[in-house]
């Protein structure tokens, strides 16, 4: 693309079927 | 739900629901502002069919919107957000079929289909994951913000024998059922004030480890005026992390950290911090300091620690009462985002280097990261996570020790108050509105219940400063990764 750039992450979506420690790591960077 | 901002020099769009994050040019930027308006207005119209998003997370609006008319609104004020002149109606038409494929592809302006997954997971079992052991409510140092009273503990200073801390464990292993791997914060106070407990502790875990199947990963927070380098090799052989507690530059640090009688802590500690972090190979720790209403230009603080060779880092916000003198204020804020900007700024320029290190609340993992169910589900606190005074009572974290309000049980008798349990498990993004209509929701979990029940009187509230500067440091973080991925 010419006007934007995607950077590459995890599609949340892709996770309802597949999941479900504590954080305060932050849950952002839980791994 | 999307977001957008600009922070040196980058334009962003993180599209909320879907994770996925667009760095665009000036047009685009525009134009994805245009439409979102447009979508928004439409939305509050009641033109969203029901019944059209209950399969994928495509914005069912989209298709109402009409390129054209939105292009030549953009192209009618070109003047107000770029420096050439030169764009034609054909780039920006252009520019809007990108935008078309992103969301297409899901990947912007997505609708958020996740609430009802969550509610269901928030009534499932939970399993007792991590304590936070408060080895010693005593402390040599006198720092001014200390949620203890300076570590006074208002005249109830007491140590954890090593009796309670084995029920604790005990307790532990019991209440995680079939989990394996369980974590073990010993907290104060002062930890090493009361060592040999924290040693026979870790002892007693190891001891039980095979035959319970667990796994315990420990950390220590000190604040190294006991550290010798007896205590740090044993650290290194026994603590899967450490937090270092030193707030930045030696007059900011001296200034808050005190010992009893009033001289500064920093000479005492940063040397043996700086050995500490080099044995440790420069991982598994972080040096962790506090700012203040009186360092608001904390990212020098930061800048300072990382100067000395640090390469874990993390200064926070100090959580105080309004009344407290060096509590953060609203009018503080602007400094702060400043000085967030500027530290991220020089983080990308340090990026790749020798002199590169991590900010633990610029952290962020984008292409990894929990599940959404984990995202919007809270810390644990109260559930997964609990604290356990020097007596075995146990309350929902260590913010909360000492308020009789969240008392939960203690170590002999196990969990009491189940009421309090389940209110801190209905604690997910949903429960709040604020955090709902929140660009950040997927990055923050919902914040700190102790911070939101400390001003608003409830776990379930939000803390309005803590908020916003949440928001801005994902705003940094991802702005960090923008522009290292070049």
């Amino acid at each position: 693309m010419k006007h934007v750039k995607t950077l590459k992450t995890k599609k949340l979506s892709t996770t309802v079927k597949k999941g479900g420690q504590t954080s305060c790591c932050t849950v952002g960077n839980q791994s | 739900m999307i977001h957008q901002y600009r922070v040196n020099g980058e334009s962003i769009v993180i599209d909320v629901s879907s994770g996925a994050i667009h760095v665009v040019d000036d047009i685009t930027y525009e134009l994805i502002e245009e439409c979102d308006k447009l979508l928004q207005e439409l939305e509050k119209n009641g033109s969203v069919d029901s019944e059209s998003n209950k399969e994928g997370s495509k914005n069912p609006l989209w298709s109402k919107l009409d390129k054209e008319a939105i292009c030549k609104t953009v192209m009618n004020r070109k003047e107000h957000f770029t420096d050439s002149k030169d764009i034609t109606i054909d780039e920006l038409f252009e520019a809007y079929d990108e935008i078309d494929t992103l969301v297409n592809n899901e990947e912007l302006f997505t609708v958020d289909n996740y609430e009802s997954n969550i509610i269901d997971y928030s009534k499932r079992p939970t399993v007792v994951k991590a304590l936070c052991l408060h080895i010693a409510h005593d402390c040599n140092l006198a720092c001014k913000y200390c949620f203890a009273g300076k570590g006074e503990y208002n005249g109830e200073k007491e140590l954890m024998s090593f009796e309670v801390g084995r029920k604790a464990i005990d307790f532990l292993v019991e209440n995680s059922k079939g989990r394996r791997n369980l974590e073990v914060d010993f907290f104060g106070g002062e930890p090493l004030m009361n060592f040999e407990v924290v040693k026979k502790i870790v002892d007693y875990a190891r001891s039980i480890e095979k035959e319970n199947d667990k796994n315990f990963r420990f950390t220590l927070t000190t604040n190294g005026v006991l550290l010798t380098e007896e205590i740090m090799d044993y650290l290194n052989d026994n603590m899967d992390n450490v937090v270092l507690s030193v707030d930045g530059r030696p007059e900011v640090h001296d200034r808050m950290r005190p010992f009893p009688k009033g001289a500064g802590s920093y000479d005492t500690v940063i040397d043996r911090f700086i050995t500490f972090a080099k044995k440790r190979g420069q991982e598994k720790y972080y040096v962790r300091g506090t700012f203040t209403h009186n360092n608001l230009d904390f990212s020098k603080d930061v800048l300072h620690l990382a100067n000395l060779g640090f390469k874990q880092i993390s200064v926070e916000p100090v959580v105080a009462k309004d009344t407290d003198d060096y509590a953060i204020r609203e009018e503080d804020l602007p400094i702060l985002f400043e000085e967030y900007d500027s530290l991220a700024k020089e983080m990308v320029r340090r990026s790749g280097t020798e002199d590169e290190f991590n900010f633990f609340h610029y952290m962020i993992d984008l292409e990894g990261g929990p599940c959404v169910y984990k995202r919007l589900s809270g810390c644990g606190s109260g559930t997964e996570y609990l604290a356990v005074t020097p007596t075995g009572e146990l309350f929902p974290c260590h913010q909360f020790v000492g308020d009789n309000d969240f008392y939960m049980g203690n170590v002999d008798s196990g969990l009491e108050n189940l009421d309090l349990r389940d209110e801190f498990k209905s604690c997910n993004v949903y429960a709040k509105e604020e955090c709902n209509n929140c660009f950040a929701k997927f990055y923050c979990s919902g914040g700190c219940a102790a911070n939101a029940y400390n001003y608003s009187g409830s776990i379930l509230g939000t803390y309005n400063i803590g908020c916003k500067l949440q928001k801005k440091r994902v705003e940094d973080a991802i702005y960090i990764k923008a522009a290292t991925s070049k």
